[in-house]
């Protein structure tokens, strides 16, 4: 089987498939609302059940952060794939699958990039 | 001596015959034919004389013992090394008994096995199982051989409740800790005392089951390398007091560094650290320096390391005081001083400990800025060649060159406390070889018999015109040495001296018996010297004295040559080093930098030869290596320095004296002649002080720089030698 | 009452009885072997030196001039080079010099023979016959080694104590005796024996010890030697062999030689 005819077929059958929940752009968009009050009304018993260092608004803050990372998605099935992942991660919140490191995770900052230059590099003890 | 003054009469008979440089032990007739022996079946050729246990080696076998030591007399006592030879009724004792033609000896036999298990089973019957409080557990040569080669059971019962052999410990000073009930009577440390230290302090007393090692009356071993008989100690019975139950030689890091405390020898040692802290330091093997010894100031005072420490940088503030800053203000400060003045109004002084990494970019920034006053703490006369030549200022004849000298004339230097490691071979070399020593200067006690010609510098004059009694010893001699101290150097008339040894060094040079022998040598007794005046340096601070400058920067300058009084009311002073030490009030802005564990640094010792102490542990708190505060300090002045990480200075080092990075070698000097010509120059007149250096008693070696003299446990040394 | 039932104790002892037997058995079965550590000996003297008020670094100790030439030529008879032989003969003149060496004796000791002190201290520790604690006028040695124990040692040992107030070991309040219990002095054959300084007194009975040593605090000089009658070592009742007179020279040689 050459290439090109491997490629045509993989377009015709994405072309044909079913979407994943979501028929349209308006349920799509309600079921991220639904997501997002539910993490919202979890938030407070997750604080308290991970005993995490946060305070309540602080996660929510988070959230809306993290949902808003996505504001640009257009795609429904993207969308969809987005909010079925949001739920499992919901779930395993609400049972305590997860352990609070997990959590902790999510605002997990990145160290800024070693200086490159050899003087600030010198004052920072890098070097 | 007493063991050794009998070798010395017997080699007196022997004197004559002897090859020059050759052993004692070694035949005079010419080369010995080689003789066949059996082990475990495979044939080995050996010299005559060879014992069972180095034929051993030879193949590759090794055979364990206590008693044995490479480096010291054999003394046969401990049995350990019991072997098989076949015809042999009883097992021989491997490490004395020299093989014959023909032996089978069989390491692994049988009997062998029985012998060492027997053996091992009587040493332990008396040794205390106190292993998991021993300092030594985890490198216990008994440990590793009961593993090895003891049985894997006890018949120890004791029935009656009598309880193993107890013996009292011994006081020997602040650095050997003593638990006299492991010891095992190997009698390594006694002669080690007796050998290499040249100190008989510790024998045996007593006999039979109630033998000790020790001193009999209390006293302190004081030697100057008293710490290597706990490296020799087999067990547990000498351990250090400093690192006593500190920590276990499995948790540390080591680190093969090189040191810098030892006067110039730069011996090689491991660092042992645990956690980013020094815990300890040992010696490492090199045949040309230290062999396997280190002194004790290298050893102990490492504790200096984490005392009295300059953490943070320090700016001089309104009041007066200074306090504590960031690098950002400091350099700030630094460097509008820096620029506000004239390039020829800022000097430098480069202390003893400063390596050559940093002393190579202080030298490039202050060239930058229109500087040209560098110079070394340590004075070394400038008359003449003066430093110019590399001759003038090297231990020429190297270290190990010692062993084939057969005169060495001491002028103005205490080598036992100057540089012990040096002194240990003179004293190697005097035991063996039948060394001749004389000496002009004090009288000391340098462990081994010399002639004292005197202390007066006229000796050198008549010396040098050959009208001494002592002339013709010296004209007659094959190989020899003149070692100055670079103490007597740096008197008034120190050129004279110098040049009065330049002839005398001259004359004996025609009348070796090898043309690149060298006669002069200078023992230096600080670690940065000779890289500093390779680099350039100029010897001295009379430069500075004569033009004070506006801006003086101290890199780890820390003997107090310059005083406050000697500088301008304005002059602003930058101290750059490790430790707080001498006169630290008088600085305006002080760079905290890294000690010789906390840095990837070049040093050069007396005898010419680069070598890299590695980094083991950072340095505390803000401080940062030496040479790049320097660089810092040059970017923040707006004179960057071209050199950004280690390899391009290392590129730079090479571009100024490619000698600094050729590690592990010895970079000879030369021009003995036209440095002779150049000394006749000299019109310097000689004192008529006595020539005395500083050292003279144990008391003045053990602070001699800024981290010994932080160091507890060489003030312990110093109290318990003075209570002696 | 059970313990008083004599059929119970044989029982125990029975028991213990065949225990032990099986036990040794066991032992013998197996060829045990055991062995354990030598027991604490209580030397007679440490190896180690104590300042003490009779024996310190500052106890007076010079040799008499007569002493000094003495040890001159001691020193003569070794080789130059060699002078660190004569430490036990020159040790043993200072003890008889003091009757004792003392630290500062062996100090000076190395002094004169120009060698390590610590060497003097070893060669001094080794010999028990150098007594570094100071001893009474008369040094009394008992041996108590088998031959002299079978022969009767242990009473003479009593007598001693008895009669000098004082246990092994120690010196009389008059600082005249010390009493020391040594191994064997060689005279196996006169046993039991002393020693007292340099004379041996054997053939020892209880009477004698008394004699010897009411003699010694009467300040008399007994006799050494034997004290059953013997001159030396010969048997008690005349000689048993060579009972003859020797043959001449020519005896069974041929006639015509």
């Amino acid at each position: 089987m050459s290439l090109p005819t491997q490629a045509a077929r993989a377009a015709a059958v994405a072309k044909v498939v079913q979407p994943i929940m979501s028929r349209n752009a308006e349920e799509a968009r309600r079921r991220v609302i639904q997501l997002y009050k539910a993490w919202w009304r979890e938030m407070p018993i997750t604080v308290q059940e991970y005993q995490l260092d946060i305070s309540a608004k602080q996660g929510r803050q988070k959230i809306k952060e993290l949902f808003m990372k996505n504001a640009h998605i257009k795609d429904i099935k993207v969308i969809d794939m987005l909010v079925i992942k949001g739920k499992q991660d919901l779930e395993e919140t609400i049972h305590i699958w997860k352990q609070r490191t997990h959590l902790m995770r999510y605002f997990y900052e990145p160290p800024n990039k070693p200086p490159t230059d050899f003087l600030s590099g010198f004052y920072a003890g890098k070097r | 001596m007493f063991r050794l003054s009998a070798s010395r009469v017997w080699q007196l008979s022997h004197k004559l015959t002897a090859p020059l440089g050759a052993r004692a032990n070694s035949g005079t007739s010419p080369a010995p034919e080689k003789i066949e022996v059996f082990v475990d079946d495979q044939p080995v050729y050996v010299d005559p004389g060879t014992t069972v246990l180095q034929a051993c080696a030879q193949v590759g076998i090794e055979i364990p013992r206590f008693c044995y030591h490479d480096r010291l007399s054999v003394a046969g006592n401990c049995r350990m090394c019991l072997v098989e030879v076949e015809k042999s009724v009883k097992p021989v004792a491997a490490c004395a008994m020299p093989v014959m033609k023909g032996w089978r000896i069989k390491p692994n036999s049988e009997m062998s096995r029985k012998a060492r298990e027997g053996v091992m089973e009587f040493l332990l019957m008396n040794h205390p199982l106190d292993c998991p409080i021993c300092d030594q557990g985890g490198e216990c040569d008994l440990q590793d051989q009961s593993m090895a080669f003891g049985s894997d059971r006890s018949r120890f019962v004791d029935n009656q409740f009598t309880g193993k052999r107890a013996v009292q410990d011994k006081n020997v000073g602040p650095l050997i800790k003593t638990i006299m009930t492991r010891c095992i009577h190997c009698t390594r440390c006694i002669r080690f005392a007796s050998e290499i230290a040249g100190v008989d302090d510790l024998g045996t007393t007593g006999r039979g089951g109630s033998m000790e090692v020790g001193t009999y009356i209390e006293k302190m071993f004081a030697s100057e390398l008293s710490g290597n008989i706990i490296d020799l100690c087999p067990v547990g019975a000498l351990t250090s007091k400093p690192y006593a139950f500190t920590s276990r030689p499995w948790e540390t890091r080591k680190t093969e560094s090189v040191d810098i405390l030892d006067a110039s020898a730069s011996s090689n040692i491991v660092v042992s650290t645990r956690g980013g802290e020094v815990m300890r330091i040992l010696p490492r093997l090199h045949e040309d320096i230290n062999e396997e010894w280190i002194s004790d100031k290298t050893r102990f005072a490492y504790d200096g390391l984490k005392r009295q420490r300059l953490t943070v940088p320090m700016v001089k503030s309104e009041e007066g005081n200074l306090v504590p800053s960031d690098w950002q203000e400091a350099l700030q400060k630094v460097a509008i001083q820096l620029n506000t003045v004239d390039g020829s109004e800022i000097a430098a002084i480069a202390g003893g400990l400063a390596d050559a990494e940093a002393l190579v970019s202080l030298k490039d920034f202050l060239n930058r800025l229109g500087s040209e006053t560098l110079c070394t703490e340590e004075v070394f006369p400038m008359d003449a060649s003066g430093t110019d030549l590399r001759s003038n200022y090297l231990l020429n004849t190297s270290i190990s060159g010692v062993e084939e000298a057969d005169l060495v004339l001491l002028v103005g230097t205490n080598p036992r406390f100057e540089a012990p490691l040096f002194n240990a071979r003179l004293r190697k070399n005097w035991i063996h070889n039948d060394l001749e020593v004389a000496m002009v200067g004090s009288k000391v006690d340098l462990t081994f018999d010399y002639e004292h010609l005197g202390d007066s510098v006229d000796i050198l004059q008549e010396l040098a015109s050959g009208k001494h009694p002592f002339s013709q010893k010296l004209s007659s001699a094959k190989r020899p040495m003149v070692v100055v101290g670079s103490g007597a150097l740096q008197r008034e008339d120190g050129a004279a001296i110098h040049s009065a040894l330049t002839s005398i060094s001259q004359k004996l040079r025609a009348g070796s018996d090898s043309s690149d022998w060298k006669v002069l040598n200078v023992l230096h007794r600080v670690a940065s010297q000779v890289a500093a005046l390779d680099l350039g340096y100029q010897a001295g601070v009379d430069a500075i004295r004569a033009n004070p400058p506006k801006v003086l920067y101290l890199l780890g300058a820390d003997e107090g040559t310059i005083t406050r009084e000697d500088l301008p009311a304005d002059c602003f002073i930058v101290y750059q080093g490790h430790h707080g030490d001498a006169g630290a009030i008088m600085r305006m802005s002080v760079l905290p930098g890294a000690a010789y564990t906390e840095k990837d640094a070049t040093y050069i010792n007396t005898e010419g030869r680069a070598q890299q102490t590695k980094l083991a542990v950072s340095p505390p708190g803000y401080a940062r290596e030496d040479w790049k505060i320097i660089r810092a300090l040059s970017e923040v002045s707006g004179q960057t320095l071209p050199y950004d990480d280690i390899r391009d200075l290392m590129h730079r080092l090479t571009q100024v004296s490619p000698n600094l990075t050729r590690y592990g070698e010895v970079e000879e000097a030369n021009f003995f002649a036209q440095a002779h010509s150049l000394a006749q120059l000299v019109k310097t007149k000689f004192s008529k002080d006595p020539l005395t250096p500083k050292q003279t008693t144990l008391k003045d070696f053990y602070m001699t720089d800024s981290i010994s003299r932080a160091s507890r446990t060489m003030a312990k040394c110093i109290q318990a030698v003075s209570k002696k | 009452m059970l313990t008083s039932n004599p059929r119970y104790f044989a029982g125990i002892i029975f028991g213990v009885v065949w225990y032990f037997e099986f036990a040794t058995n066991i032992a013998q079965a197996r060829q045990l072997r055991n062995f354990h550590g030598s027991p604490a000996v209580a030397s007679e003297q440490l190896v180690v030196h104590k300042d003490t008020p009779e024996n310190n670094p500052n106890t007076p100790f010079e040799f008499s001039q007569e002493n000094m030439k003495r040890v001159k030529d001691i020193i003569a008879i070794y080789p130059i080079g060699h002078e660190a032989a004569a430490v036990i003969p020159v040790l043993d003149l200072a003890q008889r010099q003091e009757g004792w060496v003392s630290l500062t004796a062996m100090n000076k000791v190395a002094e004169i023979l120009q060698m390590p002190k610590m060497r003097v201290y070893e060669v001094a520790t080794f010999y028990t016959m150098f007594n570094r604690e100071p001893v009474g006028k008369y040094h009394v040695q008992i041996c108590t080694t088998t031959p002299c124990m079978l022969r009767g040692s242990d009473g003479i040992k009593d007598t001693l104590i008895r009669k000098l107030g004082i246990k092994v070991g120690e010196t009389t309040k008059d600082k005249l005796f010390t009493l020391s219990e040594v191994e064997c002095l060689g005279a196996c054959v006169n046993a039991p024996m002393v020693q007292i300084n340099d004379f041996y007194y054997e053939d020892l009975e209880v009477k004698d010890m008394d004699e010897i040593l009411d003699d010694l605090k009467a300040g008399k000089k007994p006799k050494p030697g034997p004290r059953n009658g013997r001159f030396a070592s010969e048997p008690l009742g005349g000689l048993t062999s060579l009972t003859r007179t020797p043959k001449p020279p020519e005896f069974g040689v041929r006639d015509d030689l």
